[in-house]
């Protein structure tokens, strides 16, 4: 498992340098909250037909930053960055909110103050 | 299409599948996973069985001269034996039966009783630790 | 101007199994637009793991995420966990769990085909089939205590073992099935009203594979050589006799092909397992508490599954990421019903065998 340092200004470049669609295959974006504002941000790729190669990007950011969509790059990534919207309260450019939660749901479920 | 259609007469003349419960009985493959049943004479009351069952379906009452109630919830049990690996006494102690167990009736009160038995169990640890420190507080200043 | 109107294949219908809605934009009877909305059972899962349970009891709340692939989701936890603590399964322990996994994998994919078989209108069939999925119903229940949840891993070990009676079980049960199985290819090869409703409908084709990274049984079908099975070195999958499947033409046809071959497949690794089972013990302590960041990919029946888990040396974690499969493979099903007929969109959505439990965790 290698993990590859990137910002969320770079990302955009970064992962179209990175990703061929017939060699990588895209697992998913994640979060994790740690503490005191602050968030991590994962993109998780792994490679067609090799044993154990998995490639984890990560940046770190807050809960104001907008966050970049790599959807034009990899459709896929749709469902990944409605969920962190959902979870975190994140603003993601073209993914809207409501996918597990409604109007009366307890907002953003895992921010770490709840 | 033929060999269905031959298969669909032939059916008519075989066995039914179906199990005619409650005309005929289930039979229970052995090592069924069934209720937990509870020795008072040989427990140590170190609550391992507390601590590591996951919905919480064991619970100990603390009283007042010191020892220990034990009360469990077979509607809240998950029948995974968890409790019994950790007991340090497993055969005497805490076991697990292979007795089915039946749905809770309304009068026996399986939710609402529970809660009532839930909060005062966690009172009565409270109780009995904050008498243990006053007791202590009141033997230092008697030195 | 052509008008386009709005069809829902709403939350409750009668070929679904669990709740999803589509809004389909016809025209005529041609689906040109897809909207879908998941998330109906939504339970909050990944917050109780990091706030009310500890790391020991987790992975028995992880299992109750799903109903035909809870011993997936348990046992990748459980990897995950060891991977922390820096524990490694002897050779017994790891064999008994991949006998589990294999066994559900066969129980999942008869309950898919009965479910395709029932969407074409074969209702006989899906009953047969139904009967005969309780041979390998027996066996687990046999084995673990129950049909479905079957709570038979726990850090460090499984929970019960093998004997002979059960041994004797297992082979005569499997042996049953395979003559089965054998007749279930022969008819949905050759039944005339079911290749009607299947072949050359619900394509995938291989770019839009690629493209939208499809997972499991879709991508098999397709002809996109991914499976878990061959891509991780956790398992000893090639000791003990695993092929991968593939097909090339994409349609409802080709996925039930994937499938009942993968069931043929898991029953003679299923019977390799049982006839050389190396012994030693079944539980083992495993000390420590978890601290640092480990992920496993496992092959459920209907993809791959992944878990992320990570902590600090406390009896609560920090982080429990569950991506499921048909989470995954939602882009992949809205592309497939465009430019397919309005009356074939409960067949084709029967066919990708989609979990929404799994998926609204």
């Amino acid at each position: 498992m290698r993990k590859i340092e990137t910002t969320l200004t770079t990302l955009l470049s970064d992962i179209g340098a990175f990703y061929e669609a017939k060699k990588w295959h895209f697992l998913s974006v994640n979060g994790i909250d740690l503490g005191e504002g602050k968030i991590e941000l994962q993109w998780i790729f792994s490679q067609y037909g090799v044993k154990d190669e998995i490639v984890i990007y990560y940046a770190l950011s807050d809960y104001e930053t907008p966050v970049p969509s790599i959807v034009s790059l990899i459709p896929s990534s749709i469902m990944g960055e409605r969920e962190i919207v959902d979870m975190f309260g994140l603003t993601v450019d073209g993914a809207e909110s409501g996918l597990y939660l409604d109007e009366d749901s307890l907002a953003h479920p895992l921010r770490g103050e709840v | 299409m033929f060999k269905s259609m031959l298969e669909a007469f032939l059916n008519l003349f075989r066995p039914i599948r179906t199990h005619q419960y409650p005309a005929e009985e289930i039979v229970l493959p052995s090592g069924y996973r069934g209720l937990i049943e509870y020795g008072i004479d040989a427990c140590i009351f170190c609550d391992k069985c507390e601590k590591v069952c996951p919905p919480g379906a064991i619970l100990f009452y603390q009283n007042e001269d010191g020892t220990k109630t034990y009360r469990y919830n077979p509607w809240l049990c998950i029948y995974c034996g968890e409790c019994v690996r950790a007991c340090p006494k497993p055969e005497e102690a805490l076991w697990q039966s292979e007795t089915k167990q039946q749905s809770a009736l309304k009068e026996e009160g399986a939710n609402e009783g529970w809660f009532v038995w839930e909060e005062a169990c966690k009172q009565s640890r409270e109780a009995y630790a904050a008498a243990k420190k006053s007791a202590k507080i009141q033997n230092k200043s008697e030195e | 101007m052509k008008k386009t109107i709005q069809i829902p294949l709403g939350s409750q219908h009668i070929s679904l199994l669990e709740p999803i809605r589509f809004k389909f934009e016809c025209e005529n009877e041609k689906i040109i637009g897809v909207d879908a909305d998941v998330g109906f059972v939504h339970r909050g899962v990944e917050l109780a793991c990091t706030r009310s349970f500890e790391f020991k009891q987790v992975g028995y709340v992880v299992a109750r995420v799903c109903g035909l692939c809870a011993i997936t989701h348990s046992l990748s936890y459980t990897l995950a966990v060891e991977k922390l603590l820096g524990y490694v399964a002897n050779d017994r322990i790891k064999y008994l769990r991949m006998l589990m996994v294999e066994l559900d994998r066969i129980h999942s994919h008869m309950l898919c085909l009965a479910h395709t078989a029932e969407n074409a209108g074969f209702e006989a069939l899906f009953m047969q089939i139904m009967g005969d999925r309780e041979l390998i119903m027996d066996v687990q229940e046999a084995i673990s205590g129950n049909r479905v949840q079957f709570d038979y891993i726990s850090i460090g070990g499984v929970n019960r073992d093998l004997t002979p009676e059960l041994v004797a079980l297992i082979h005569k049960n499997l042996g049953l099935l395979t003559g089965k199985i054998d007749a279930l290819i022969g008819l949905f090869d050759n039944n005339w009203s079911l290749s009607l409703k299947y072949k050359g409908v619900g394509v995938l084709r291989l770019e839009d594979a690629y493209i939208y990274n499809a997972l499991g049984p879709l991508a098999r079908a397709a002809g996109l050589a991914t499976d878990v099975r061959a891509e991780t070195s956790d398992f000893p999958y090639e000791d003990i006799g695993y092929t991968m499947i593939l097909e090339s033409t994409g349609d409802i046809h080709a996925r039930n092909f994937v499938r009942l071959r993968e069931i043929v497949n898991s029953i003679a690794m299923c019977q390799n397992i049982v006839n050389n089972l190396p012994v030693g013990e079944i539980q083992e302590k495993a000390k420590g508490k978890p601290s640092g960041e480990a992920v496993v990919r496992v092959e459920a029946p209907r993809g791959e599954l992944f878990y992320l888990v990570r902590g600090s040396g406390q009896n609560i974690l920090d982080r429990v990421r569950i991506k499921t499969p048909t989470f995954s493979a939602i882009p992949a099903m809205m592309e497939v019903f465009k430019g397919a007929e309005y009356a074939d969109a409960p067949a084709i959505l029967a066919s990708f065998d989609p979990c929404m439990s799994c998926t609204a965790k």
